[in-house]
């Protein structure tokens, strides 16, 4: 019997602690109209594997946000960045979204997360209603697909579906020159692989018909040994490999091809090659691999672009990266759409986002815009070069036309049922 | 290798009808497989190439095996012993651009660490329950992921390949075999017979031998267990940062990358048998030639074949392919 | 017998006033973040409590639960977006499959004992998760199920409001443990004690040993399952996470931290991991460091479960109840 007792006390107990913990834990954080501060959260990775994504980007965010806060705020009101480590984790992502804008005060969802993570939070922004900008994720469907667009999400980063077509035409130009018929691929076994490289080889074939895929290796995301693919793809002796590895895969491939002589045998077309920390980290970077633009401080080949690129540099020490780029673009248009509205409400800044075009050293003709039907950039600066392994890395980029991008994406679009 | 091919690309449209099995959106490539074993040229580069995976692996999972049939604990920090080998070789080649230094580094700083961390830890929970084994080892995955990428940063690193090894491959009946993985095949070769003389043929190892048998009959001869298991768990963290030194030329470094290579060494520890270093090194020469091939013949099938591999021996043969029954 | 209707009408009253505390907490207390830390323990409380179930009471080490999390998040979410059924319905649903499930993959497990049986269930749930990735038109891959899972009203109730959603997953977890906790106290449960103190006394006694696990398994399966469905209604989606391995981890570190000799032990681990993983990412991103060291506070200083330490501290007051004795462990 008395153990009947010690059971309901012991419950007692567990619960008074549980809802004390949830006083000092929840109490309300009470930000009043009144306030100065503009609060936006911020999620990304931190931590893990990818950890890089979520620093660099947050470097951009913060030179970023100091200059508009120096500058006045956002319609005089100072921004803070409320910053957390979503680690990767969808239901992380979501808690972490949820609890930004629902006990932070955050009345901007800035997502910085990437693929999986970034559609968690899209939900988390369509449940909420607040306004979404997604840095990171470059899904073509987040925004392309009617079925997955909100009217409050906004996204600000490249996408797969541009960086295919215009992969697709320049590949195509150099396969016409040098005969390349035998292609192969070798890209990581996931969403974007399987999409990137898929889509490249059609808008290749496009371009080019003769072209033929004649091997496919498919290796793990973040598989550290990459022998049995190298080897696949060097038996079947193509005269051009496509691959869309990026970061520490990229690199750790790279090496492991060299010492099988992958590089000397064919034309290697890497979407990613051209990102800093691949081009200074891989020791023996092989000349001339074609590479589409991740971020170089060369192209556009505008003083503006070079300034922000040594400024990032002379802050943290390090070379900005494809995340530090889009994340800077998405506090500028923020910062344009707010003074165009004259307000931070997010319903104002919905509408002024949409169609927005703002000067940006990263535009390809010095603007940016936000494309009004599916609320997400154009116009970015989108090239393919070749590399030699010392500064300035890829000396020359090739500019890619957008009309031939917008044309080849209508038809994309209307062929996935999204027109 | 080359001509005609009558493989459906993954995600290209299906060209002469041909069948699309089980995952919908690739196939089985069982003409290329065939192609491959009547090449020479192809049969020695992938035998070469899964000799190369295995062995490597055989490093990481012999430790693991070793410190459970020993001590009879699953050492779940193995990969970040993997992970920490790499990032002081890394470092030590950068200090004194000596490959040879930096894998003794890896080698001698894991074992040192693997030392530290059973005497001040791991032998805390002898005896207890495998979870909580397992908890103070997860705790310790978290900590070293967090540590290594406050003190070396969190972008990704490379070190590259060591001039020595820089040299065009080596051609084998038209198979490509590269310089540096035919230093490491002999390294790791040498490595496992070491081991094993040291085994089998030692006073230590037949301590080691007897100790994982019956402990307290050894301890009742006078040897100082406490001593035994704090030796052979610093053996087996030593390999795995051997491994871990001896692999960086090819590989990026970041934090977490311990992991895929934990959960490959369990399945050759299952496949081999855990306890059994012999079992080790056919289980990881199995992994390694069934990637290698696999890749050829069944691209997108190969981790989910390595999951069904481990299951079909825990069904046949629980114990693995080398282990003791029981 | 008495003993079993006493313990059956009071859990039936803790549960009813568990029940009653947790609805009305959100109009006392409205906060988001409250009412979505309890949602994320309901979650983990079935699937830890069930885990528990083969670990705790029939001495069943699993690595592999996570595989029931993840395939029940899954199963909902596919039969909401594809058939466009009813939540019950849905959830109807997913419990039959996952009972399958759960029993061809037990039925080939279980004859391993121990350590093996571990690695088998891991293997097992790594192949769904590799089977989850790969096959792109049904699960989405990588990126998860896309679009959201609809909320269609049903009997009247709008699962469009939140706090409808909130009550929902509340009553789940309450229903849920009570449930297990019937499974547990019942003749069924303490056959599973027998089977983990001494296996060969019990098929002495006549008990069938594999079939009995084999239930015990089935039931755990669902309970997981039943945790993946509040999960996947949370975040609107199902994503590969849920089936990976470290989900499994997650499970059986709750269990160890809350408790693995009571039967709210493993709920409480799940208020414990979920408080501590809010906080500290909260303050700080480098969480790994100061979870890792927590957990090693609680691994090698408690060495046992917060209620473990709690029941034992209680059951040695007790036993010297005599003597005076300032509370120590015996």
């Amino acid at each position: 019997m008395s153990r009947k007792k010690i059971y309901v006390d012991r419950r007692t107990v567990l619960k008074g602690a549980a809802t004390g913990a949830a006083a000092i834990l929840f109490a309300p954080n009470i930000v009043t109209a009144q306030s100065k501060k503009i609060r936006i959260g911020m999620l990304t990775i931190l931590s893990g594997r990818v950890a890089q994504l979520g620093t660099s980007s947050r470097n951009a965010v913060m030179m970023e946000v100091e200059k508009i806060n120096a500058a006045g705020g956002l319609v005089g009101r100072e921004v803070e960045m409320v910053i957390r480590d979503s680690k990767g984790q969808p239901q992380e992502a979501a808690r972490v979204a949820r609890e930004l804008v629902n006990s932070d005060g955050c009345e901007i969802l800035y997502d910085a997360e990437a693929s999986s993570g970034g559609f968690a939070v899209h939900e988390v922004a369509k449940d909420l209603g607040v306004l979404c900008i997604h840095t990171n994720s470059e899904t073509s469907s987040l925004t392309a697909d009617p079925k997955i667009r909100i009217p409050n999400a906004f996204r600000v980063c490249r996408q797969g579906i541009h960086d295919s077509i215009a992969g697709g035409a320049y590949a195509a130009e150099i396969a016409k020159a040098k005969n390349l018929r035998n292609w192969a691929t070798c890209s990581p076994d996931y969403a974007y692989g399987r999409d990137s490289t898929q889509t490249f080889m059609e808008y290749l074939k496009h371009f080019y018909p003769e072209a033929e895929l004649k091997t496919e290796a498919w290796p793990k995301l973040f598989q550290p040994d990459y022998t049995e693919v190298i080897t696949k793809v060097i038996q079947a002796r193509p005269q051009a490999l496509y691959t869309c590895l990026w970061g520490g895969d990229l690199t750790s491939w790279i090496d492991q091809g060299n010492i099988y002589g992958m590089f000397s045998q064919n034309q290697v077309f890497a979407v990613n090659m051209a990102d800093y920390t691949a081009l200074t980290t891989v020791k023996n970077l092989p000349q001339g691999i074609h590479s589409g633009n991740r971020y170089i401080k060369t192209f556009p080949n505008t003083p503006q672009n070079a300034a922000w690129a040594d400024e990032y540099r002379s802050r943290y020490g390090e070379y900005p990266t494809n995340w530090s780029w889009q994340n800077a673009v998405g506090i500028h248009f923020l910062a344009a759409a707010a003074k165009k509205a004259n307000s931070v409400d997010g319903k104002k800044l919905e509408e002024v986002l949409r169609g927005l075009t703002i000067e940006s050293p990263f535009g390809t003709d010095g603007t940016v815009t936000i494309r009004a039907e599916d609320q997400t950039i154009v116009n970015y600066a989108i090239g393919w070069g070749t590399t030699i392994p010392q500064e300035p890395y890829v000396p020359e980029v090739k500019a890619i036309s957008w009309e031939t991008i917008f044309e080849l994406e209508t038809e994309w679009k209307k062929r996935n049922n999204y027109l | 290798m080359t001509g005609p091919r009558s493989s459906v690309g993954c995600g290209v449209p299906a060209l002469h009808g041909r069948r699309v099995y089980f995952s919908p959106r690739c196939n089985l490539d069982l003409a290329a497989l065939t192609d491959c074993f009547s090449s020479a040229s192809c049969i020695v580069t992938q035998t070469t190439s899964g000799l190369i995976i295995g062995l490597l692996l055989f490093l990481v999972a012999a430790g693991l095996t070793l410190i459970f049939g020993v001590l009879k604990v699953v050492n779940f920090t193995h990969g970040s012993f993997y992970m920490l080998g790499a990032y002081f070789a890394y470092t030590v080649n950068n200090l004194t651009s000596s490959y040879a230094l930096a894998v003794l580094a890896a080698a001698i700083g894991v074992g040192l660490f693997a030392l530290f961390f059973e005497r001040f830890f791991i032998s805390r929970v002898y005896g207890a329950n495998v979870l909580m084994q397992l908890l103070v080892c997860y705790a310790f995955i978290l900590i070293l992921d967090d540590a290594v990428k406050i003190i070396w940063g969190p972008e990704f690193k490379s070190m590259g390949m060591p001039d020595i090894f820089q040299a065009p491959p080596f051609f084998v009946a038209g198979g490509i075999i590269p310089v540096f993985y035919l230093f490491l095949i002999i390294v790791t070769l040498f490595i496992a017979v070491g081991l094993w003389l040291i085994i089998a043929y030692t006073r230590f190892g037949t301590i080691v031998r007897a100790a994982a048998v019956n402990p307290s009959m050894v301890s009742a001869l006078g040897i100082n267990t406490g001593l035994i298991y704090a030796a052979v768990f610093a053996i087996g963290g030593m390999l795995a940062g051997l491994a871990g030194g001896l692999a960086v030329p090819v590989r990026s470094l970041t934090a977490g990358m311990g992991f895929s290579i934990l959960i490959e060494s369990f399945i050759v520890t299952v496949i081999g048998g855990m306890g059994s270093i012999a079992g080790a090194l056919i289980g990881s020469i199995l992994i390694g030639l069934v990637r290698a091939f696999g890749s050829i013949g069944f691209p997108l099938f190969v981790e989910g074949l390595m999951f069904a591999l481990m299951a079909i021996i825990l069904i046949l043969k629980p114990s693995g392919l080398l282990g003791k029954e029981g | 017998m008495a003993p079993k209707q006493t313990t059956l009408s009071r859990d039936l009253l803790i549960a009813g006033v568990a029940l009653l505390v947790l609805l009305i907490l959100p109009v006392l207390w409205p906060s988001k973040a409250l009412s979505d830390l309890i949602i994320r323990v309901s979650a983990f409380s079935l699937f830890a409590t069930s885990l528990n179930l083969l670990v705790g009471y029939t001495g069943m080490v699993s690595f592999g639960h996570g595989m029931f999390f993840g395939f029940g998040a899954y199963c909902f979410g596919l039969s909401m977006q594809r058939l466009g059924v009813s939540i019950p319905t849905a959830l109807l649903l997913t419990i039959a499959l996952t009972a399958v499930l759960a029993a061809v993959v037990g039925a080939i497990s279980i004859r391993l004992k121990e350590i093996y049986f571990a690695f088998i269930t891991l293997a097992f749930q790594m192949l769904l998760h590799s089977l989850i990735i790969a096959w792109v038109p049904l699960t989405g891959g990588d990126q998860g199920l896309m679009g959201g899972i609809p909320r269609p009203e049903f009997l009247g109730i709008d699962f469009g409001l939140e706090s409808n959603r909130y009550a929902f997953s509340v009553l789940l977890m309450i229903v849920g443990l009570l449930a297990l906790r019937h499974v547990a106290e019942s003749p069924f449960g303490y056959t599973l004690r027998m089977i983990r103190d001494n296996p060969e006394r019990a098929s002495f006694l006549g008990v069938n040993v594999f079939r009995t696990k084999l239930t015990a398994f089935i039931i755990a399966g669902i309970f997981g399952a039943v945790g993946g469905v509040i999960m996947a209604m949370f975040v609107s989606g199902a994503y590969p996470e849920f089936a990976n391995w470290t989900m499994s981890g997650e499970g059986i570190f709750m269990v160890m931290l809350g408790g693995i000799s009571t039967f709210l032990g493993p709920t409480v681990g799940a208020v414990i991991l979920s408080l501590l993983n809010d906080l500290i990412t909260r303050r700080t991103e480098h969480h790994g460091i100061f979870l890792g060291v927590i957990i090693l506070v609680f691994a090698l200083g408690l060495r046992k479960g917060v209620t473990d330490f709690i029941a034992d501290w209680f059951q040695a007051r007790r036993e010297s109840a005599g003597a005076q004795l300032k509370g120590g462990r015996q």
